[in-house]
């Protein structure tokens, strides 16, 4: 991290300069040296110039996140889930307890379809897909998690085991709590079981405009749905989606998505290189995109 | 993460005391957020109403992060009760976060 930032310095009085210079004044070995290194620290107080300089992973999520999201970053105090943040100080202060933060990677597991679920999941900034098996080993995408929900909703209507795979489609961190321990904080807690009731019938008014979608949407642009809902729910620009993942996830060859893909970057819309997209123009990849994702554009608007 | 302790003997909260704690914080970068949510959820578990926590966002204090001799964040300080102890880091080392406040875990 450190020699990345050196080499981005360049000797000129810019913020990757300004930070070095802040990060040299730390004091070496101590406690706050070894949070930067752990990966551990947003920002360095700049006593040189009164003022706070950002580190670019930082300043990168909450640029992303605001313009994303069309509000400024999280507000202070704010659990950045949408579910939770629904919930009465008293509520959330009751649910915190048993939840711990998690950091979800691209392609873990998180539970198996017939299987008991062991936890559930508010994600924070990362995107997890659920999955149903079609034939044999194939599977076809059935619905995306972000911060606007939960994952393991079986469990709000008493199903113990889920109906679907779910797995980590956009790597980010994540609130996790024990599936019995759920289980009482919903049967208490009527706020959440409200909001929690809102995001079912979200969930399943998406889901008949997805069935629509693969019916009569063009490749190009159910590639152009797929990278704007998984946008929006990680509330990143950058997304680490390989071509084969999105194939898999759309039930479509990789063919067909490699193709889409090119044309997307052929007019200006994305970037992609090893595994990473960037989205490059928002609003021309809305206007392509299938009706299902305009129609469903806020995730919290249903 | 890291800690930084004035003490070091790690006793337990007394019920009856008040820890006055203060999280400086980046607005909504992500460790910062990692922060917040960790240290609430431990607020909420071991000092239920036993506690006072002020979240300062450096983005918009940053002379108070400087008068309070703050040099990178997240950063959370426990004023009191002595000793005064310090832990830079998104808090999601739990027993070390649990030390640094004198409170002891429920598994121990």
């Amino acid at each position: 991290m450190a020699t990345d930032r050196r080499r981005a310095g360049g000797g000129r009085t810019s913020g990757a300069s300004r930070l070095e210079v802040a990060l040299q004044a730390l004091p070496r070995g101590g406690i706050e040296w070894q949070a930067v290194t752990a990966g551990e620290v947003d920002a360095v107080v700049d006593y040189a110039h009164s003022n706070v300089i950002l580190f670019p992973l930082a300043r990168r999520a909450m640029r992303d996140g605001a313009a994303i999201a069309g509000t400024p970053a999280q507000p202070e105090g704010r659990v950045a889930n949408s579910i939770l943040a629904e919930l009465s100080r008293e509520d959330l202060g009751q649910m915190l307890a048993g939840l711990e933060v998690v950091h979800l990677r691209n392609g873990q597991l998180l539970h198996e379809e017939a299987m008991e679920f062991r936890y559930v999941y508010f994600p924070i900034d990362c995107v997890v897909c659920l999955s149903t098996a079609a034939e044999g080993q194939r599977r076809i995408k059935t619905g995306l998690v972000g911060y606007e929900g939960l994952v393991g909703m079986s469990l709000v209507f008493g199903v113990e085991a889920s109906p679907v795979q779910a797995s980590v489609l956009a790597e980010g961190a994540a609130l996790r709590m024990g599936a019995d321990r759920f289980v009482e904080e919903l049967s208490r807690c009527r706020t959440l079981q409200n909001a929690l009731h809102h995001y079912t019938h979200f969930e399943l008014a998406e889901a008949r405009h997805e069935i629509a979608c693969m019916s009569f949407g063009r490749m190009e642009q159910r590639v152009a749905s797929l990278l704007l809902m998984v946008s929006d729910r990680s509330r990143k620009q950058s997304l680490f989606l390989t071509q084969e993942c999105m194939a898999a996830t759309l039930h479509a060859r990789r063919v067909s998505i490699t193709l889409a893909s090119a044309s997307l970057r052929s007019r200006k819309l994305i970037l992609y290189s090893r595994g990473t997209i960037r989205i490059l123009h928002r609003r021309g990849l809305e206007a392509l995109s299938c009706s299902c994702y305009r129609k469903w554009k806020d995730p919290r608007a249903a | 993460m890291k800690r930084r302790s004035a003490g070091t003997r790690a006793a337990s909260a007394e019920p009856t005391t008040v820890v006055v704690l203060r999280l400086y914080v980046a607005g909504g970068a992500p460790n910062s957020l990692q922060a917040i949510a960790n240290l609430e959820s431990i607020c909420a578990e071991y000092l239920k109403d036993g506690h006072r926590l002020e979240i300062v966002d450096v983005l918009e204090e940053p002379r108070r992060a400087m008068a309070d001799g703050v040099l990178v964040t997240p950063s959370l300080t426990k004023i009191s009760p002595v000793p005064v102890a310090q832990v830079i880091g998104n808090l999601s080392d739990r027993p070390r976060v649990l030390q640094a406040l004198g409170i002891r875990s429920h598994g121990h």
